[in-house]
């Protein structure tokens, strides 16, 4: 299977166009080093080496404290073993991450709660929030849940929008001047409304962000899609493929769906920082993911709080956000200009 | 009206029964508007029309553009789904039958469309357009198919080797062989081709033409050969249908056609042939006043009446005329605005 020379074209324009093309590959980098962040982020020791024995708690099980020899059974301080081990001498060690803490525990246990300022001894990189969790590990954490956030809405807004655009341009009469009227009614119902009954009745998860969030958001695509349908429906390959007996499914998935890719594939990187949007602003305005969840919205909204005081947490915070919409935006914009139809057409 | 009886021209033997049979075939667009989308209006693009095809035979096909030639092509395919009237495939009406009973004559009949460059899906390669038709009725293996494929594109002219190339890597010419190559893979009996060489260049046109006539012979096709364009048409017909606003006005073998035609617009059409020779002996060449009148709102009785220079009263316009034998095989719409001295063929 060749891959058709247009498409080729198309990807040789995106690499060419370098802002958007190394913006991917840092989007790339990051969404990498989320999924594994936990080997550099994380209050769990990389390897302990105990008597002989190497054990590597970042994945897995809890290890309490009494396999290690402490008095303790809860999940075992790391941080502190390490000390131990170091004070004992008797040949016992542990890598700690590069950041030895998790996104949600606090810091300077004991100690009054005010936000620290970036510390490079205690491994504070980018300082701590008012309660005294690690910046970087939440910021870090908090794009990963963003992320996963921003792919299902994608896949969601993707499968209705498309699959009911499709029908639409498709099947179009009845069927069509009905779900265009309900998509009209629809889009307006007010969205935060429904979003804050919902957070005051249940504690949101991601799941239950993602359902409402994609709910109000599937209408747009539907749009595009139909218009698309709609033209490629008229054209005679589609008429052909009806002569030689082809099933409604096989048309549209074989004949105009792949017609249909350039617009799918540009909206992608709109609608991912959209999604990111959506849910910095829903985190922002407390209807977001229930605390103590790293996300970006809540230290926005902590740090416009303590901007004064503590300016390192809304810094940080802008930064991470603007810097990943940016990136975004910029594939974006690549995507668009890689695939315009004026430049690469198949008609002539 | 009347169904013309089957004739034979141009040496083929006569069939016992027509291939093809269109009794009264209506196809009524609805305009719609409103808020509601209601159909406000009937378009009528093909309105009564009766038609046969034999086996083996050519039927031209012309008229000028939105006379509904092409609609009634995509009515013979079932691509539109017809308002009344019959289509008789091989003595079965095909105009009714649901998507699975029309599946086996999906096979038999075809289209080939005007525009290769449209009717050829760009996503896909040449391989994968051609071995759809097997793949769609479940015909032959993965490997039986590569093998066919590329003897359909030696068929047509074409090197195998094309199996692995997008249609936009080939010139109109090429794409359209590709399109032929499609129409002819399940061998059907019957191809309906909506004006297959009129986006081509004029050198293509006849190497296309000529590739048609060759398959024919080759496959015992029939054809719908539907143009615009007269002089293709006497080159490739047995018999020439003249299609004006939805009806058929007259229908003559290709021969008797040119050599005697007596409805005024087969003149006119015949008379906007460009000649070869410049200046050369052409007969004066006739201009019809007007335009051809909407099909939404049809003038009352005679249709083509309001655009001839036969002289007519306004009483005579208002009579529809009369479609008629007049002499063996060839038919023409009788009406003091249509044919001149019609009273003797009455």
């Amino acid at each position: 299977m060749r891959l058709n020379p247009l498409t080729v074209k198309k990807i040789q324009r995106f690499r060419s166009i370098k802002r958007g093309y190394y913006s991917l590959l840092l989007v790339i980098g990051l969404l990498v080093f989320a999924a594994i962040a936990e080997l550099f982020i994380n209050n769990r020791a990389l390897i302990v080496s105990y008597e002989g024995s190497w054990r590597f708690p970042t994945y897995g099980a809890m290890i309490p404290g009494t396999e290690f020899g402490l008095d303790y059974s809860h999940e075992t301080n790391y941080r502190e073993l390490r000390e131990i081990f170091r004070e004992e001498g008797a040949g016992n060690w542990v890598i700690m991450p590069i950041v030895p803490w998790s996104p949600v525990e606090n810091a300077f246990r004991g100690e009054s709660m005010i936000p620290r300022p970036p510390d490079f001894a205690r491994r504070h990189f980018l300082g701590t929030d008012r309660e005294n969790r690690d910046i970087l590990s939440r910021l870090v954490y908090g794009f990963r849940n963003a992320m996963i956030f921003a792919f299902g809405f994608m896949f969601f807004v993707y499968l209705i929008g498309t699959t009911l655009g499709c029908l639409m341009g498709y099947f179009g009469g009845t069927f069509d001047l009905i779900v265009q009227r309900f998509i009209e009614i629809w889009s307006n119902v007010p969205f935060l409304y429904v979003v804050i009954i919902v957070a005051s009745v249940v504690t949101p998860t991601l799941g239950i962000l993602l359902a409402i969030t994609v709910l109000f958001a599937w209408t747009g695509m539907t749009y595009y899609m139909r218009t698309n349908t709609l033209k490629e429906k008229a054209r005679d390959y589609t008429a052909a493929a009806q002569v030689l007996g082809a099933s409604t499914p096989r048309i549209i998935f074989l004949h105009i769906l792949p017609n249909t890719i350039a617009t799918l594939v540009t909206f992608m990187p709109f609608t991912m920082a959209s999604a990111i949007t959506a849910i910095t602003a829903l985190d922002f305005l407390g209807f977001g993911l229930p605390r103590p969840t790293p996300s970006w919205g809540e230290m926005l909204q902590q740090g416009t709080q303590t901007m004064v005081i503590a300016p390192w947490i809304v810094t940080s915070a802008f930064s991470a956000i603007v810097i990943v919409l940016i990136l975004i935006t910029f594939v974006g914009e690549a995507v668009r200009e890689a695939f315009d139809p004026k430049k690469f057409t198949v008609y002539e | 009206m009347v169904s013309p009886a089957p004739t034979t021209a141009n040496g083929h033997p006569p069939a016992s029964k027509p291939l093809l049979e269109i009794r009264g075939l209506k196809m009524h667009f609805p305009v719609k508007g409103g808020v509601l989308m209601r159909a406000q209006k009937q378009c009528k693009a093909v309105d009564g029309v009766d038609l046969h095809v034999n086996e083996g035979e050519t039927l031209g096909l012309v008229g000028e553009s939105g006379c509904g030639k092409s609609t009634l092509g995509k009515c013979v395919v079932r691509l539109n789904k017809i308002t009344g009237g019959q289509v008789t495939f091989d003595g079965t009406d095909i105009t009714q039958l649901g998507r699975s009973a029309l599946k086996p004559y999906r096979k038999d009949i075809q289209m080939i469309f005007q525009d290769p460059a449209e009717s050829l899906n760009p996503r896909h390669t040449i391989g994968n357009l051609l071995a759809e038709p097997f793949i769609i009725h479940g015909l032959l293996s993965a490997k039986e198919r590569d093998i066919k494929v590329a003897e359909l594109l030696e068929k047509v002219g074409l090197q195998a080797s094309a199996a692995d190339r997008f249609p936009f890597e080939f010139s109109g010419g090429q794409r359209q062989r590709i399109g032929i190559a499609r129409a002819i893979a399940l061998n059907p009996r019957l191809i309906v081709c909506d004006e297959p060489v009129s986006a081509l260049d004029v050198s293509v046109q006849s190497q296309i033409l000529n590739l048609l006539v060759d398959l024919q012979r080759e496959m015992r096709l029939s054809y719908i050969f539907i143009a615009h364009n007269l002089a293709v048409v006497k080159h490739i017909s047995d018999r020439i249908a003249v299609m004006y606003l939805g009806k058929i006005v007259e229908l003559a073998p290709a021969d008797e056609l040119f050599a005697n035609p007596l409805h005024a617009y087969t003149k006119a059409l015949i008379s906007a042939i460009p000649e070869p020779v410049p200046g050369g002996g052409r007969a004066q060449r006739i201009l019809l006043q007007g335009d051809v009148p909407s099909p939404i709102d049809p003038p009352e009785g005679c249709a083509f009446a309001y655009r001839s220079w036969l002289p007519t009263s306004d009483d005579q316009k208002r009579q529809p005329g009369t479609f008629r034998e007049v002499t063996p095989g060839h038919w023409v719409e009788l009406h003091p605005g249509t044919v001149e001295d019609y009273e003797k063929y009455l």
